[in-house]
C-alpha cells in the first residue's frame, strides 16, 4: 500500500520526550491534518518524516520500506518534500532560482530544472514573480515560493508546516484552494501542520491531534470537532475561538 | 516556453571582461619592456590566479578557507620535481624516486600534473574537512596548512626542508601567466554557473532548505575544494618559475592573509571582486613602494618614509571594509549592462562571517 508513515517514532533528548510511540499515515492524493498545541512536538515530527532528526525508537516507512539512516537530501530525492516555518527560501536568489535549485538538487540540468521552474511558478500562480530578489518578497508571496520549491520533481508527499500562519483569512483561503489542488491535481500526498485549526477542518481528510508527544485522537473532522479531548487539549490556549462551529 | 537564454550566454560577460582587464595589464608589461615592471606584472597575474582558485571554494561555499596556501605549496614542489634538471634534483632533493630525478618536464606540463596532484591532495583533505561547517572548517582548513608546511620544512631529501631549492627553470615573458590567469577565471566562472556551483551558493545562507531541496552539502563543497585546489596547484607550479626558488615558508601565513585580503576587498561573493580585489591592491602596493623609493618632481626629491607602505594599505583595506563590509563588488558580477541581479539592501548579508554584524 503506497503511504508515507511513522510507525511507532519516539524521539527522547536526554530526559525529556518530545514524542512517544507516534503512530501517522499519509497517503497519496490526499490531505492529512497534523494539531496540536504549541510544543506538542508537531515540527519534531515533521523533521523526523524528513530525515532532519533520527527518531529513537520507531521508523519512518515508505511504502513499507524503513527509510531508518538517510539524510536529508537522500529523503528528499524519494520525493518527501517539506516547506519550513518561516519560509526559509535562498534570500539572495530570485524566486526563478530558489525553484531551480530543487530541480538541480534533484539531479536535473539546469536547463531542464529551469524549465521546470517557470511551469511550476504558473501552475502556484505566481509566475510574475520569476525575476524577484526572494528576500524583497512579501510574506505571503514568499510561502507560496517555499510550497512551489517543495513541488519542484513532483513528490509524492509533501509536508506544510504551518503554511497559513500569519496570513489573513483571504489569504488563508487562497492558500487553502493550493492545497487542494496540490492534492487533486498532482496526486500529491498532504501533511498540513497548522496552528488555524479551523483552515485544518476545513481541507482535511484525516486529523491527528498531538498533545506532548503523543497521539491523543485522530479522525475525521467531525470526529475532531466533537472530541472531549482536543477540546481539553486547547483549553486555556484560545481553543474555542479558533474552532468556528459554522466550519463545514 | 523558455524564453530565458541559457545561463551560460547570459553571464558570459563576466570572464570576458575580466580577461580584457587583464589582457590590457600584460600589453601594458609588453608596451613599457622594463624588466622590473615586466615582473610586477607576472606577481599581478599570479596573484589573480591565487585569489580565484581561493574564491572557488570560499566565495561559493561562504566557507573562510586559510588553508588553500597550502595546495599553491604542493603545486610549486611538484613543478620543482617535475621540471628541474635531473642532476640538480640529485644533489638538492637524494630522496625523490629514480624515475622522477629522471624526468624533465616543459614548466607547462609540470604545471598541470601540479594542478592535478593539488587536486588529488584536496579531494583526500575534502573528504574529511567539508562535513564541517562554519569556524571549525576554517580551523581545520588552517590545521591542514599547517600540516603541509610542517612535512615540507622538514623532509628534508625530499623538499630541501627550510632551505630554498634553486635550479627551478625560470619563465619570464608575461604571456604564460596571463593565459593562466584567464584560464582560471573561466574554470571559476564556469564552476560558478555549473550545477555544483548554483546548488553550493544556495546552501551558502540556507544549508537547512538546501537539504530539504535534494542537495548533497558535503559532497557540491567537496567539488569546490578539489577544482578550487587544482587552480591553487597551477599558480603555485607557475610561482614558482616566476622566481626560479621554492621554500615552504613562501606559502604559509603571508600568502594565505594577502590573498584572502584581496578577496575580502574585493568582494568574497563575486567573481569579479576577485580580480578587482587583486589588481586594486596591487597597484596600490605598487603606487606606495615607488613612492617609497622616491619621485623626483622638478629639482626635488620626495619620497615617503619606509614601512609607509604597510600602514597605508591597512589603512585603505579598513577604510574599504568600514564602507563597504562586501567587498567593493559586494555580490556584483561586472556584465554589459548593469545587471542589478541582487538588490544592494540584502547583498551585505550574503557575506559569510567577516561582514556579519557590520551594519551600513
Amino acid at each position: 500500500m503506497r503511504r508515507l508513515g511513522a510507525d511507532g517514532v519516539t524521539v527522547a533528548f536526554d530526559g525529556l520526550t518530545a514524542l512517544s510511540e507516534v503512530n501517522l499515515a499519509v497517503a497519496p492524493g490526499r490531505i492529512t491534518g497534523l494539531i496540536g498545541p504549541n510544543g506538542a512536538g508537531k515540527t519534531t515530527l515533521v523533521n523526523v518524516l524528513t530525515g532532519f532528526q533520527a527518531p529513537t525508537g520507531g521508523a519512518v516507512t515508505l511504502d513499507g520500506t524503513a527509510l531508518t539512516g538517510l539524510k536529508p537530501h537522500e529523503i528528499r530525492r524519494k520525493g518527501i518534500a517539506r516547506t519550513f516555518q518561516g519560509g526559509r527560501l535562498f534570500r539572495d536568489l530570485p524566486v526563478i532560482d530558489n525553484l531551480e535549485v530543487t530541480g538541480v538538487g534533484l539531479g536535473q540540468s539546469r536547463r531542464a530544472a529551469i524549465a521546470e521552474a517557470e511551469a511550476m511558478l504558473d501552475w502556484v500562480g505566481i509566475a510574475a514573480l520569476a525575476d524577484r530578489i526572494a528576500g524583497t518578497l512579501p510574506y505571503t508571496d514568499e510561502r507560496r515560493v517555499a510550497i512551489g520549491r517543495a513541488l519542484m520533481g513532483r513528490p509524492g508527499y509533501i509536508l506544510l508546516d504551518e503554511p497559513a500562519a500569519g496570513m489573513s483569512a483571504a489569504e488563508a483561503a487562497d492558500l487553502a484552494a493550493l492545497v487542494r489542488r496540490i492534492a487533486l491535481e498532482m496526486g500529491c500526498g498532504v501533511l498540513l501542520i497548522e496552528h488555524n485549526v479551523g483552515l485544518v477542518l476545513e481541507l482535511c481528510d484525516h486529523i491527528v491531534v498531538l498533545d506532548s508527544g503523543a497521539v491523543i485522537e485522530t479522525g475525521d473532522p467531525a470526529a475532531i470537532r466533537a472530541s472531549e479531548k482536543v477540546r481539553h487539549a486547547y483549553m486555556g490556549t484560545a481553543a474555542e475561538a479558533q474552532m468556528p462551529e459554522g466550519v463545514a | 516556453m523558455s524564453a530565458r537564454t541559457s545561463v551560460a550566454r547570459r553571464t558570459l560577460a563576466t570572464p570576458l571582461i575580466l580577461s580584457a582587464l587583464l589582457i590590457v595589464f600584460a600589453l601594458l608589461a609588453w608596451f613599457v619592456g622594463s624588466k622590473p615592471f615586466n615582473q610586477t606584472i607576472i606577481d599581478i597575474f599570479l596573484r589573480v590566479i591565487l585569489v580565484v582558485g581561493l574564491y572557488i571554494f570560499v566565495g561559493n561555499s561562504g566557507v573562510i578557507s586559510f588553508g588553500h596556501a597550502g595546495f599553491t605549496c604542493l603545486g610549486a614542489y611538484a613543478a620543482a620535481w617535475l621540471t628541474m634538471p635531473p642532476m640538480m634534483k640529485q644533489t638538492l632533493l637524494p630522496g625523490l624516486p629514480e624515475w622522477l630525478t629522471a624526468l624533465q618536464l616543459p614548466y607547462w606540463a609540470g604545471a598541470g600534473l601540479a594542478a592535478l596532484w593539488a587536486a588529488v591532495w584536496a579531494a583526500l583533505f575534502g573528504k574529511i574537512l567539508m562535513r564541517l561547517s562554519g569556524i571549525a572548517a576554517s580551523i581545520a582548513t588552517f590545521a591542514m596548512l599547517a600540516m603541509i608546511n610542517t612535512i615540507y620544512s622538514n623532509w628534508e631529501d625530499v623538499t630541501g626542508a627550510t632551505s630554498s631549492v634553486v635550479g627551478i627553470p625560470i619563465v619570464r615573458t608575461v604571456w604564460p601567466y596571463l593565459i593562466a590567469a584567464i584560464l582560471a577565471v573561466f574554470i571559476a566562472w564556469a564552476h560558478a554557473i555549473s550545477r555544483a556551483g548554483l546548488a553550493l551558493r544556495a546552501a551558502r545562507d540556507e544549508p537547512t532548505a538546501a537539504s530539504a531541496s535534494g542537495i548533497d552539502l558535503p559532497r557540491e563543497r567537496l567539488i569546490a575544494f578539489v577544482v578550487s585546489g587544482a587552480v591553487m596547484g597551477m599558480g603555485g607550479a607557475l610561482f614558482a618559475h616566476s622566481i626560479g626558488v621554492v621554500t615552504p615558508d613562501t606559502f604559509y601565513l603571508g600568502l594565505t592573509f594577502i590573498t584572502l585580503s584581496m578577496l575580502v576587498v574585493g568582494g568574497m561573493g563575486s567573481l569579479s571582486g576577485a580580480v578587482i580585489g587583486v589588481l586594486f591592491l596591487s597597484v596600490l602596493i605598487q603606487a606606495l613602494r615607488w613612492l617609497e623609493a622616491g619621485v623626483t618632481i622638478g629639482a626635488s626629491k620626495f619620497a615617503l618614509p619606509n614601512g609607509v607602505q604597510e600602514i597605508a594599505l591597512g589603512v585603505v583595506m579598513i577604510l574599504i571594509l568600514a564602507r563597504r563590509p562586501s567587498g567593493l563588488m559586494g555580490n556584483k558580477e561586472l556584465g554589459w549592462r548593469r545587471a542589478g541581479s541582487v538588490a544592494p539592501d540584502v547583498s551585505g548579508q550574503k557575506q559569510p562571517d567577516l561582514s556579519k554584524g557590520v551594519s551600513k
